[in-house]
């Protein structure tokens, strides 16, 4: 009865898991990994899953198979046998767990410390994140700052990360990691992405109204692009816009639809037709925008009962740059 | 030991008027919980507005505050004054007589009963029962409204500002006004009566604890009211932008202010109630599962949910006062405001968990008709997490930017709880080895909710792992595993629990065959609806968005289709209890042939529950033990000991 009541557990379990295993390898479960660190978060998921797999086969096995053998008919009133416990399995169901999850432990402390250093010849880039956009800036090539995230690849990125209003986290899914950008303090995380290519850039920790559209692109170069991307933004930048520049690295997109930058943000008003609304406010265009940008709250576009717009784009911004922006927005229309 | 005079039971009021022959506007009720929340809130006005035009405040009218200190504070207290929960009290403390033995407001005789302050615990529990179950509801249709808004990329139904009120609103109706209070409900229903004690050691304060949750459910819902809509932070409500947000929040701060005064009164109670109510011969370690996995709750509740209040507190007079707690340009600390949250709401996990263990033990115990295997590791599991649940906060923060020596020491603390969780998974295992197993619908649910708790459990290693949850957190992956662990573990625990006792409770039966209908329509549509939550996390989809990238627009309609299906599946279990309370074939005192006391007594019980004292002899669970019994009661509810 024992040996033949272990054979059926065991079929059941065996059956089980390959059930579960077909899919946990069949679904693509993870993003194809673009960095080390994602590598190694990989090889963690796995053996986490391996354990997983074994435990709950174990307990479906069990569940069916006393189901199907113990099961009595709603008749019967007979009781079972008065068993109270056996300490020797007690003993080891709870010995057994914990070396499992201590070898998970014991694992996930090595990645953890791995995942931590950036090598020798790191590259520093800073973030700056607030509500609803992304900036980076490269104090290692003399500070060039852009709206869209450049990386090397094959070479360790220590990202120094700052936010100017609330909480905000920095995720590439497929580089996994991940970090909080925390109003007050600098926070930081290392990412070697290894292999080239366009990525996004996502928010994931609720910080308001723009929250689900709060990315940014992340490309990835090999190492001779990315020296000639550099060599192009320390001569000026693209040949492009200085406003559109500005509009682009300052997020504006995140909340406002402007048909000239192929945004169509939906938290702020659309700026196609300032001009008309400084006509209506009868107001000078340049002025009216450039007093939108510096003082939000000051006059309310039709339609929004209050201003979630940022209030310190005036001293984010230098004066340059806000003139670039007015001219970009109230040129495009004319 | 009281001024009073303590009389006889019959005439036991010796003046003063009975509280149903006042005038309508004077007796005890909703009329006069109307006038003087109304007053209360008019007292708050002037207050604030004399101190203001007194201090020469500008503006003298700051609806902030008012609605604050007149709304959210003293209108509540005049609420509870007006429904007469204070009523006994007020009078003993005015020195005029009470009436102590007299029992106008224990029991319940006709429906209206339940709708005034009552002090039976039976009672309280059907309050409970009912009144969290309608937050039930109506969090659920929230999570259909907005599982509606995501079956599409782009924004079809809803700004984003209504929709992140849903999701914050779906989860602090679901967690602070249904799964907390429902095992609330539940184990006021059963503790006293397992214990073979008349009532909770204090009934009065047992009725003030009801009642102040709905008022925490109200005030939740009423934010949708307010200018600027409902607080849309998230049930987490992070500073700093919380403190920043429309008025709603507040709504939020202090609702959880009555929840949590909720909680700790009625845990007090509970752990007064364990240790000096129990019946000659209950020695702790004849207590049921249930009462040890209250009594260890209760604990939980009682050492952290000061912390949760005291979190909403400071980011709320952030907002009111100008401190800065969380304010960083003030010298305020953003991340205090995440440990003093966590470290709260990480127990607050195991205080949504434990008391549906308890519940579990005993069924899976009778339905096998077996002793439950290994009972004292069992109860000492539970103190086990415990005293780990207050080790393990941190392990919500491992990507906020802490001090990073904490990250290991917080992961092999997350890790080792899973120890003493394994221990009761594979306890009742054993306790189906060999048994005689009823498969009916308490057990089905109860055998759901292990394999579901497994699956939870399990996802719960993966995020204890810190490389693993680096890249998981804050995403779908971890909706997925709260839903394993919540729907799949405390809702499915508190629907068996409403199963199983429901014969004792309305001393009729439920429809067997709609209960196992809607066991099979729950547990298939909650996997399809959560499984695939966690696949759309780990690819990439952040958790609490209002719009995602085309890539996962597939997986999302075939969720918001299958909650469709969970949310219509919980239509056949209100039909189900409605008609079989009203229509029912009547039960039987004891149709599980349970050992544990509440079974011991007619259904529904006596008011006072026991008509003798009972004797406690033995274990709560001596399944197939020849002649043994938990408990000797020699009078007439033995005699009615005749299931049908």
């Amino acid at each position: 009865m024992r040996r033949g009541a272990i054979v059926r557990i065991a079929g059941i379990g065996i059956v089980v898991a390959i059930l579960v295993t077909l899919v946990a390898v069949l679904i693509p479960w993870l993003p194809t990994p673009a960095s080390q660190e994602m590598d190694r978060i990989e090889f963690v998921y796995w053996f986490a899953t391996v354990i997983s797999i074994a435990i709950f086969s174990l307990v479906m096995a069990v569940i069916i198979y006393s189901v199907m053998t113990f099961r009595s008919p709603p008749e019967d009133e007979s009781d079972g046998p008065s068993i109270h416990g056996h300490t020797g399995l007690e003993i080891a169901w709870t010995i057994v767990p914990a070396i499992l999850v201590i070898s998970i432990g014991v694992l996930s402390a090595v990645v953890l410390s791995q995942n931590s250093s950036a090598g020798t010849n790191p590259l520093t880039v800073k973030v700056f994140a607030q509500q609803f956009a992304w900036r980076f800036e490269y104090p290692d090539n003399e500070g060039i700052k852009s709206g869209e995230l450049v990386l090397p690849v094959d070479r360790g990125i220590t990202f120094e990360m700052e936010s100017a209003d609330v909480i905000h986290s920095f995720w590439i899914p497929e580089m996994g990691q991940k970090q909080d950008l925390v109003p007050g303090i600098e926070t930081s995380i290392v990412i070697t992405p290894t292999r080239t290519g366009t990525f996004t850039l996502v928010c994931t920790e609720l910080c308001g109204l723009g929250h689900a559209t709060m990315r940014a692109p992340v490309r990835v170069l090999s190492q001779p692009d990315f020296a000639a991307w550099v060599k192009e933004q320390q001569a000026g930048g693209s040949k492009g816009d200085p406003g559109a520049a500005v509009f682009a690295s300052a997020g504006c997109g995140g909340c406002h639809a402007f048909t000239p930058a192929g945004t169509n943000g939906a938290i702020g008003p659309n700026l196609d037709n300032v001009t008309a609304s400084a006509e209506k406010a009868g107001q000078d265009s340049a002025a009216y925008v450039k007093e939108s940008i510096v003082d939000p709250a000051k006059v309310l576009a039709p339609g929004f009962a209050s201003s979630n717009m940022p209030k310190d784009f005036g001293d984010s911004l230098s004066t340059e740059e806000i003139d670039a922006l007015v001219t970009y927005l109230t040129a495009a229309k004319q | 030991m009281s001024a009073v005079e303590h009389t006889s039971h019959d005439t036991g009021h010796g003046s003063g008027v009975p509280p149903h022959r006042r005038g309508l506007l004077m007796r005890p009720g909703f009329i006069r919980g109307a006038w003087c929340f109304a007053l209360f809130f008019l007292i708050g006005f002037l207050l604030v507005e004399g101190i203001r035009s007194f201090a020469g405040w500008d503006p003298v009218r700051d609806w902030n505050i008012i609605v604050l200190v007149g709304g959210l504070t003293l209108g509540p207290i005049g609420f509870l004054l007006g429904i007469g929960a204070f009523d006994y009290w007020l009078y003993w403390i005015s020195g005029r007589p009470t009436r102590p033995e007299n029992h106008d407001s224990h029991g319940a005789y006709t429906w209206k009963d339940y709708f005034k302050v009552n002090t039976d615990h039976k009672v309280i529990a059907v309050q409970y029962l009912a009144t969290t179950f309608v937050f039930f509801v109506l969090g659920g249709l929230m999570a259909m409204l907005f599982r509606a808004e995501l079956a599409q990329p782009g924004m079809q139904f809803m700004d984003t500002q209504t929709y992140n009120g849903l999701v914050s609103m779906h989860a602090a109706l679901m967690i602070f006004v249904f799964i907390i209070p429902a095992f609330a409900g539940l184990a006021n229903f059963a503790v006293p009566l397992m214990l073979g004690a008349p009532d909770m050691a204090f009934p009065r304060l047992n009725a003030l604890s009801y009642w102040l949750l709905p008022i925490a459910g109200t005030m939740f819902l009423c934010s949708f009211l307010a200018p600027g809509g409902a607080f849309a932070t998230g049930w987490t409500s992070y500073a700093p932008l919380a403190s920043e947000q429309p008025i709603g929040q507040i709504f939020f701060n202090m609702g959880v202010q009555w929840a949590g005064a909720s909680s700790i009164l009625t845990a007090l109670n509970f752990l007064v109630t364990i240790i000096t109510m129990r019946a000659p011969g209950m020695t702790f370690w004849r207590m049921p599962l249930l009462v040890w996995a209250n009594f260890t709750t209760s604990l939980l509740v009682v050492i952290a949910t000061p912390f949760i209040a005291g979190s909403q507190f400071f980011v709320m007079f952030d907002r009111v006062m100008h401190t800065s707690f969380f304010v960083p340009a003030g010298g305020g600390y953003v991340l205090g405001y995440q440990h003093i949250f966590w470290f709260y709401s990480h127990p607050a996990v195991y205080i949504m968990i434990l008391p549906g263990f308890g519940i579990i033990s005993e069924i899976v115990s009778v339905m096998s008709r077996k002793p439950i295997f290994g009972y004292r590791l069992m109860a000492i599991s539970l103190l086990g997490i415990l005293v780990l649940g207050f080790s393990v906060w941190a392990h919500h923060m491992f990507v906020a930017g802490m001090a990073d020596w904490l990250r290991v020491p917080m992961m092999i603390s997350t890790l080792l709880i899973a120890v003493p969780t394994g221990v009761k998974v594979f306890s009742w295992l054993a306790t189906l080895w060999e048994g005689r197993i009823q498969i009916n619908t308490p057990m089905l649910f109860a055998l759901g909710f292990i394999s579901m708790f497994v699956i939870g459990g399990l996802s719960g290693i993966y995020l204890g792992s810190v490389p693993i949850t680096i890249h998981a957190s804050d995403t779908y992956f971890i909706v997925a595993h709260i839903h394993y662990v919540l729907f799949g573990g405390s809702v499915l625990t508190i629907f068996a629990g409403i199963y199983y006792w429901f014969p004792k409770m309305t001393g009729r039966m439920y429809s067997e065959r709609l209960g196992k209908l809607h066991f099979w329509l729950t547990f298939v549509s909650f996997n399809l609806t959560f499984f695939p939550m966690h696949w759309v996390g780990l690819v990439g989809m952040p958790r609490r968005v209002a719009d995602y990238s085309d890539r996962f627009a597939d997986l999302n309609l075939f969720v918001t289709i299958s909650s469709f299906a969970l949310g219509a599946s919980v239509v056949v279990f209100f039909y189900n209890v409605i008609v079989s309370w009203a229509r029912g074939p009547i039960a039987g005192s004891n149709p599980w042939r349970a050992m544990t006391l509440e079974w011991q007594v007619s259904s529904p019980p006596p008011v006072f529950n026991f008509d003798e004292i009972p004797q406690v002899v033995g274990g709560p669970y001596e399944y197939g033990v020849a002649g043994a019994r938990h408990a000797i009661l020699s009078g007439g509810s033995l005699q009615q000991e005749t299931p049908a």
